[in-house]
C-alpha cells in the first residue's frame, strides 16, 4: 500500500484529496478562532482552489525530467502492463461515469434562488436633503461629542436604540434581534468590524437618516428594510443613537483624516 | 476571583437566625380543635384569651344608592356549569341583598393592642370549592398558615392561580374531580385568586394573623367574636367600593354593634390590593411629525 | 463589547475599601452589566418598565416581583440561580428577549443572576430553591403519543391551547399575566417560539412547574393528588412535542410551484388531496416597522406556502396560525386592550372598526432584468409590484398594484385569480388561482423555470392590524417547475460516450506505441 503513495502521482493524489478535505470541510471553522462569523465556502470558490492546487502540483512534478518520469510512469504502467488490465478496465468505466454524473448535475434542473449582490458600503453623497433641509455630509463629525453630556447622549441614544433600532439589530449589536429572521439581508451587526467601526459617524448618519430607500441606484442590496429613520427621529436623536451605537459596540468612529488619507 | 459561596454562606447564615427567632415564638398548649397535618402534629396551642373578659363585635354593612346591575356571566362554554344554576349566574362583584346590605365584604381586626403579640390556634382547613364554575365562597378569610381546601366538584379543567403581592402565590390545575391544600404565610388583604381558563371566576382571600375576622353574609350581617376587651381597628374591604375602617370599643361580656356603610358613588374608590400597572408607565417617543 | 464594564468594574474595584468582600464586587459588576444592557427595557428599577417595554408583548420581566416562567422549581417557588443563568443565556424565544450566552461574560452573567435577586424581596433565601425531580423522557412510539392526545383532551389542554394546539382555546381570548397584560396561548405547533426551549424536557417541565405569572398552571400537584401518573404526563409532552415539525425549519429561499403529472387535477380548495404530496415552505414574517404607523405586536409570525401549477393554471395554498376569524366579538376585548398598550401610538384610531383577517402575496408586476427586485415594501414609482388581496369578510380575491405604501390600487372587475379561504382550529388556509398568463397586461406572467420574486402581508383584525399595522416578509421566490428538458436525459449519456471513447483511443494509442518502441 504504502508504495502506492510514496511515488508522485501517490503524493499528488493524497495533497489533493487533503486539499479537498480541507476546504471543503476544516476551513470554515478558522474564522470563529478569531470571533468572526463563518460558514462553508461556496462551491465556484472550492473549484476555483482546486484548480489552483492542481496547477501547483503540475508545476511541482514537472520540475524536472525524473519526476516527470516518475509521475508519468504510474500512469503509463496502467495503461499498458498487462497485469494491471483490470485497473484499465475499471478505469476506462470509472471515468465517464465520473463525467456522466457531473454532466447530470450540472443541467438537472435546481431549485436556488438567483444570486444577489451586496455593496457593502456604497459611496455616500456629499450632502443629503434631511427632513426638508440640506445638510453637510463631508467632513461632518458627530456634533454631539463637543457639547453637552456624553452620559446624557449615551442615555437619550440607548433609549432611541431600544425603542426603535433593537426588533432587528438586537440587544447585543449584533444583528440578531427578535425580527432579524425575517428580513433578508439581516440586519446588519454593529460588533463587526466590517460595518460602523470602518465608518464614519457622517457615513452612519447618512444611512440611518435615508435608509434602505435611499440607497442610490447602483447601490445593492435593493431589499434594505432599515427604514428611513428621517421620517421618526429628529437629528439630535439621531446623532446619539450614532454616539450610543460606538459605545456600546466599543469601536471608534473612523475619522476624516483616515479618510481622506485614503484617497 | 468570583466568590458565590461566600456570600450565600453569609446571606443563610442571617436568613436562618431570623427564621429561627420568627418560627420559635409559636405557642406551647394543645388544642382539641382538629387543624390538620402540620399543625397537628407539632405543638397545638390554646387560644390564649380568656373568654371571662371578652368580647364580642357584630353589625352590618350597609348600601346606598342603587344597587349596579349584575352582569351575567356567559357560561355556554361550559354546559356541565351551566346546568348547576337554576337562575342566570351572575358576577359577584357587588352583591346587594334584598334587604339593602352588601355581601362579600370582607371585615376584619386591622390593629389592636389587646391582641397584638398574641399567639392564636390556628384553624381547621377551610374550604373554597369550585361548583358551577364559581368560587363558593367568593370572599373568604383565613389565619396564617391555616391550609385552605381547595376543591373541584365540577369536574372540568380549572385552574387556580393566586397572585398574593406579600408572599408567593401559586397556579395549580385541577382538570378532574379533586383538591389540593394550600395556604398563605404571610398576613395579606386581599389575596386575589382567579381561573384563567373561566375568565369570570375570582374568588378574595383575606389572610390575617389572628381569627378576628369576618365576611358579610346574605344579609349583610358580620360577627367576630370573643376578643379580649379594649379598643380595635375594625376595617371593611370590599372589591369594588375600597376600604373603610372604625375604632371600636369592646367590652368584657358585651356585644358592640357597628355598621359599615358603602354607597353606589364610591365606585371608582381605590381598591388595596396589587396595584394594576399602568400600560404606559415608560418615557414615551416623541412624535416629531 | 467589555470595555465599559471592565473599566467601571476595574474603577469600582480600585475606590473599594480593601475588605469589604466579594458581595460588592460582584453586585458593582452586576449592576454594570445590567444597568449597559438590561434596564432599557427591565427598567433601572428592575420593574419592567424600561423605555422600550411598551413595544413588546409579553412586556419585560418584573424583577420586583420575582415571578418566573421558566424555572426548575414548583410553582410558586423561586427560580434557582441556574434557572436564572439559563434564561440569560437562551434568552426567551418568541419574545424580544435575546440571548446572552456569546455577548456576556460568564463573570458578568454570575454578577447579574445576583444582582436580579436583589431587585425582589423574596430573595435571599434562606436556602437554596430545590428543583423539582423531574426524571429523565419516557420512550415515545405512537401509541404514546396517542396516550398523549387522549390525555391532552382529558386534561383540557385545549381550553386555551386549542384542538390541534394552535393556541386557539375558547378561553384563549381572555388570558391575562399576573401584571394584567393580554397574553396569547403558546401556539404548540411552533416549538421554536416556546420560551422556555422546544424539546419534549421543555415542555415536560413547563407541565411540572408551570409558568408563574401566566396562565399556564403547573401539573405536579395533579401528579400528587394521584389523579394522573408520571408517564400520562410524559405521554402529554410527547404528544405535544409532536405537533411541531421534528426540525425547525430552516429558511429556504424558494418555493418550488410543483409541476402535475399530466391527467392531474390542480387543487383549487384547501382540502384537497393533492396538497398532501407537497411539502411546505416556512417563511417567516415580522411585524412592519419601517413606515408609519408601525406595530410591534404582530400575530402572525410565520405562514406556510405550498404551490402546484399544470402549465396552465397556477395554486398557491397559504396557511398561518391564527387563533380566530376576524372580527369576532369574544376577541374585541383583546383587541381594544392591545391597540391600548402598544407603543408608538402612531395610528389614529385602529381600535374603533372591527377589521378582518388579511393576506396580500406580491409579486414584482414584471419579471426584474438583472438582479433588481422592487423595494419590498409595495415597491416604488419605478419598479411596481402586482398583489393578490384576500379578505376574511370578502368571498373574492382582488387583484392589484402598488407604487409604494398606501398607493394600493384594486381591480375593480375581471379579477383572474380566484380563492378559497377556510378558518379551522386556529388556522387559515387560503387557496389562490390563476392562469399562468392573462390578457391584463398588470398581471405578472408566471413563467416557468424563472424564480419569480414572492412576498407576504398578514393582518389579524382582532389582534388590532390593519393597514400599515400587520406583519410581512421580505422577497422570497415562487419558482415554477419546468417539464424536465430532454437535455437532462441525453446530455450526461452523450457525455459518457465521449468521455468513454476518449480514453479507450488513449489507451490503445499508447499501447500501440509502447509495442511499436519494443519492437524497434
Amino acid at each position: 500500500m504504502r508504495k502506492h503513495f510514496s511515488g508522485p502521482l501517490g503524493k499528488s493524489v493524497v495533497i489533493l484529496g487533503v486539499a479537498y478535505l480541507l476546504l471543503e470541510f476544516g476551513i470554515a471553522y478558522i474564522p470563529p478562532l478569531f470571533g468572526v462569523d463563518s460558514g462553508p465556502i461556496p462551491d465556484s470558490v472550492l473549484l476555483q482552489y482546486m484548480v489552483t492546487v492542481a496547477i501547483g502540483i503540475l508545476l511541482w512534478v514537472s520540475f524536472n525530467e525524473t519526476l516527470w518520469e516518475e509521475f508519468k510512469a504510474p500512469l503509463h504502467a496502467a495503461m499498458v502492463e498487462p497485469r494491471q488490465r483490470r485497473t484499465r478496465v475499471a478505469l476506462i468505466v470509472l471515468v465517464p461515469v465520473l463525467v456522466g454524473l457531473m454532466t447530470f448535475n450540472s443541467v438537472r434542473p435546481s431549485i436556488a434562488a438567483p444570486p444577489s449582490l451586496r455593496s457593502i458600503h456604497p459611496a455616500p453623497p456629499g450632502q443629503i436633503d434631511f427632513q426638508g433641509r440640506s445638510m453637510e455630509l463631508a467632513g461632518v463629525e458627530n456634533p454631539l461629542r463637543s457639547v453637552g453630556s456624553p452620559e446624557e447622549h449615551y442615555l437619550e441614544g440607548r433609549r432611541v436604540y431600544y425603542q426603535n433600532c433593537l426588533p432587528c439589530h438586537g440587544d447585543g449589536l449584533a444583528g440578531r434581534g427578535h425580527y432579524a429572521q425575517g428580513f433578508n439581508p439581516g440586519p446588519a451587526s454593529f460588533q463587526d468590524v466590517g460595518t460602523i467601526a470602518q465608518l464614519t459617524e457622517s457615513y452612519v448618519f447618512w444611512r440611518v437618516a435615508k435608509g434602505g430607500p435611499g440607497l442610490p441606484n447602483e447601490g445593492a442590496p435593493w431589499n434594505s428594510a432599515m427604514p428611513a429613520w428621517e421620517d421618526f427621529l429628529t437629528e439630535d436623536e439621531i446623532w446619539s443613537v450614532i454616539l450610543f451605537m460606538y459605545e456600546q459596540a466599543g469601536h471608534e468612529p473612523r475619522t476624516w483624516e483616515e479618510e481622506g488619507e485614503e484617497h | 476571583m468570583f466568590v458565590l459561596g461566600k456570600n450565600e454562606k453569609l446571606i443563610s447564615v442571617t436568613l436562618l437566625a431570623t427564621l429561627v427567632v420568627v418560627g420559635c415564638g409559636g405557642g406551647d398548649s394543645s388544642d382539641s380543635a382538629g387543624s390538620s397535618s402540620a399543625a397537628s402534629e407539632a405543638t397545638v396551642m390554646e387560644n390564649p384569651v380568656d373568654p371571662s373578659t371578652a368580647g364580642n363585635i357584630s353589625g352590618s354593612v350597609a348600601f346606598e344608592g342603587s344597587a349596579p346591575a349584575m352582569d351575567a356571566i356567559d357560561m355556554s362554554g361550559e354546559q356541565v356549569c351551566a346546568d348547576k344554576h337554576s337562575t342566570a349566574p351572575m358576577l359577584q362583584t357587588v352583591v346587594v341583598n334584598d334587604n339593602g346590605t352588601l355581601s362579600n365584604v370582607f371585615v376584619y381586626v386591622k390593629e389592636g393592642s389587646a391582641i397584638e403579640g398574641m399567639q392564636f390556634p390556628t384553624p381547621s382547613a377551610a374550604l373554597l370549592d369550585q361548583d358551577g364554575c364559581v368560587y363558593t365562597p367568593h370572599v373568604m378569610g383565613v389565619m396564617v398558615d391555616q391550609e385552605i381546601t381547595i376543591r373541584n366538584s365540577d369536574g372540568l379543567l380549572h385552574n387556580i392561580n393566586a397572585s398574593p403581592t406579600e408572599q408567593r402565590g401559586f397556579n395549580t390545575s385541577q382538570p378532574f374531580n379533586m383538591e389540593t391544600s394550600q395556604d398563605f404565610g404571610t398576613p395579606e388583604v386581599m389575596v386575589p385568586l382567579r381561573c384563567d381558563v373561566h375568565g369570570w371566576m375570582t374568588a378574595f382571600v383575606g389572610v390575617v394573623n389572628h381569627p378576628y375576622h369576618s365576611v358579610s353574609d346574605g344579609s349583610g350581617g358580620f360577627s367576630l367574636s370573643t376578643l379580649p376587651e379594649g379598643d380595635y381597628v375594625v376595617e371593611a374591604w370590599h372589591e369594588q367600593y375600597g376600604t373603610q375602617a372604625q375604632t371600636v370599643t369592646v367590652t368584657a361580656g358585651g356585644t358592640t354593634d357597628i355598621t359599615f356603610t358603602f354607597s353606589a358613588d364610591m365606585a371608582n374608590a381605590v381598591v388595596p390590593m396589587r396595584t394594576p400597572i399602568d400600560p404606559h408607565d415608560h418615557p414615551l417617543v416623541t412624535d416629531h411629525q | 463589547m467589555a470595555i465599559w464594564g471592565g473599566v467601571a468594574f476595574a474603577l469600582s474595584l480600585a475606590m473599594m475599601p480593601l475588605g469589604l468582600g466579594a458581595l460588592q464586587e460582584d453586585e458593582q459588576l452586576g449592576k454594570v452589566t445590567y444597568d449597559r444592557w438590561c434596564s432599557e427595557c427591565h427598567g433601572v428599577d428592575g420593574d419592567g418598565t424600561g423605555s422600550a417595554a411598551g413595544y413588546m408583548l409579553p412586556r419585560p420581566r418584573d424583577f420586583t416581583l420575582a415571578m418566573y416562567n421558566i424555572r426548575t422549581t414548583a410553582s410558586g417557588d423561586l427560580p434557582t440561580d441556574q434557572d436564572l443563568l439559563r434564561a440569560i443565556n437562551m434568552g426567551a424565544p418568541g419574545t424580544a428577549m435575546p440571548a446572552w450566552d456569546d455577548v456576556l461574560t460568564e463573570a458578568e452573567k454570575q454578577a447579574l443572576v445576583q444582582y436580579l435577586k436583589t431587585f425582589s424581596r423574596f430573595f435571599p433565601l434562606d436556602e437554596n430553591p430545590v428543583p423539582l425531580v423531574l426524571g429523565s423522557p419516557t420512550g415515545v412510539s405512537e401509541e404514546v403519543i396517542a396516550e398523549g392526545r387522549g390525555q391532552y383532551e382529558a386534561i383540557e389542554c385545549w381550553k386555551c391551547h386549542g384542538d390541534q394546539g394552535r393556541g386557539d382555546g375558547e378561553s384563549a381570548a381572555t388570558l391575562m399575566d399576573d401584571t394584567g397584560f393580554p397574553i396569547a396561548a403558546a401556539d404548540l405547533t411552533e416549538n421554536w417560539f416556546f420560551n422556555g426551549g422546544a424539546d419534549v424536557e421543555d415542555i415536560y417541565r413547563a407541565l411540572r412547574t408551570g409558568l408563574d405569572g401566566s396562565p399556564m398552571p403547573n401539573f405536579s400537584d395533579v401528579l400528587n393528588a394521584g389523579v394522573m401518573t408520571d408517564e400520562e404526563l410524559w405521554a402529554v409532552a410527547h404528544y405535544v412535542r409532536s405537533l411541531a415539525p421534528e426540525d425547525t425549519p430552516g429558511i429556504s429561499e424558494v418555493v418550488l410551484a410543483k409541476l402535475l403529472t399530466e391527467g392531474a387535477e390542480l387543487a383549487t380548495s384547501f382540502d384537497d388531496q393533492a396538497w398532501e404530496e407537497i411539502e411546505g415552505t416556512y417563511i417567516p414574517l415580522v411585524g412592519q416597522i419601517i413606515v408609519k404607523p408601525r406595530w410591534f405586536d404582530p400575530r402572525v409570525d410565520g405562514v406556510w406556502v405550498k404551490a402546484m401549477h399544470n402549465g396552465d393554471d397556477i395554486s398557491v395554498l397559504v396557511s398561518w396560525s391564527d387563533p380566530n376569524n376576524s372580527p369576532d366579538p369574544l376577541w374585541s376585548d383583546w383587541k381594544s386592550q392591545v391597540t391600548r398598550i402598544m407603543e408608538p401610538r402612531e395610528a389614529a384610531d385602529n381600535e374603533i372598526d372591527a377589521a378582518p383577517d388579511q393576506l396580500v402575496v406580491q409579486f414584482p408586476m414584471q419579471m426584474p432584468e438583472g438582479m433588481e427586485r422592487p423595494y419590498f415594501l409595495k415597491g416604488d414609482s419605478r419598479r411596481p409590484v402586482y398583489l393578490w388581496e384576500w379578505k376574511s369578510d370578502r368571498q373574492t380575491a382582488l387583484e392589484g398594484e402598488a407604487r409604494g405604501v398606501g398607493t394600493e390600487s384594486f381591480q375593480d372587475e375581471g379579477q383572474d385569480v380566484s380563492v378559497k379561504g377556510m378558518h379551522s382550529d386556529g388556522q387559515w388556509q387560503v387557496v389562490f388561482t390563476r392562469p399562468l398568463l392573462t390578457s391584463d397586461e398588470n398581471d405578472l406572467d408566471f413563467i416557468t423555470g424563472e424564480a419569480i420574486p414572492m412576498s407576504f402581508f398578514a393582518w389579524d383584525g382582532d389582534n388590532g392590524e390593519s393597514g400599515n399595522q400587520g406583519s410581512l416578509s421580505s422577497w422570497y421566490f415562487l419558482l415554477l417547475e419546468e417539464p424536465t428538458s430532454t437535455k437532462v436525459y441525453v446530455a450526461p449519456p452523450i457525455a459518457m460516450l465521449i468521455a468513454g471513447a476518449l480514453g479507450f483511443f488513449i489507451v490503445r494509442r499508447v499501447q500501440k506505441r509502447e509495442m511499436e518502441s519494443f519492437r524497434s
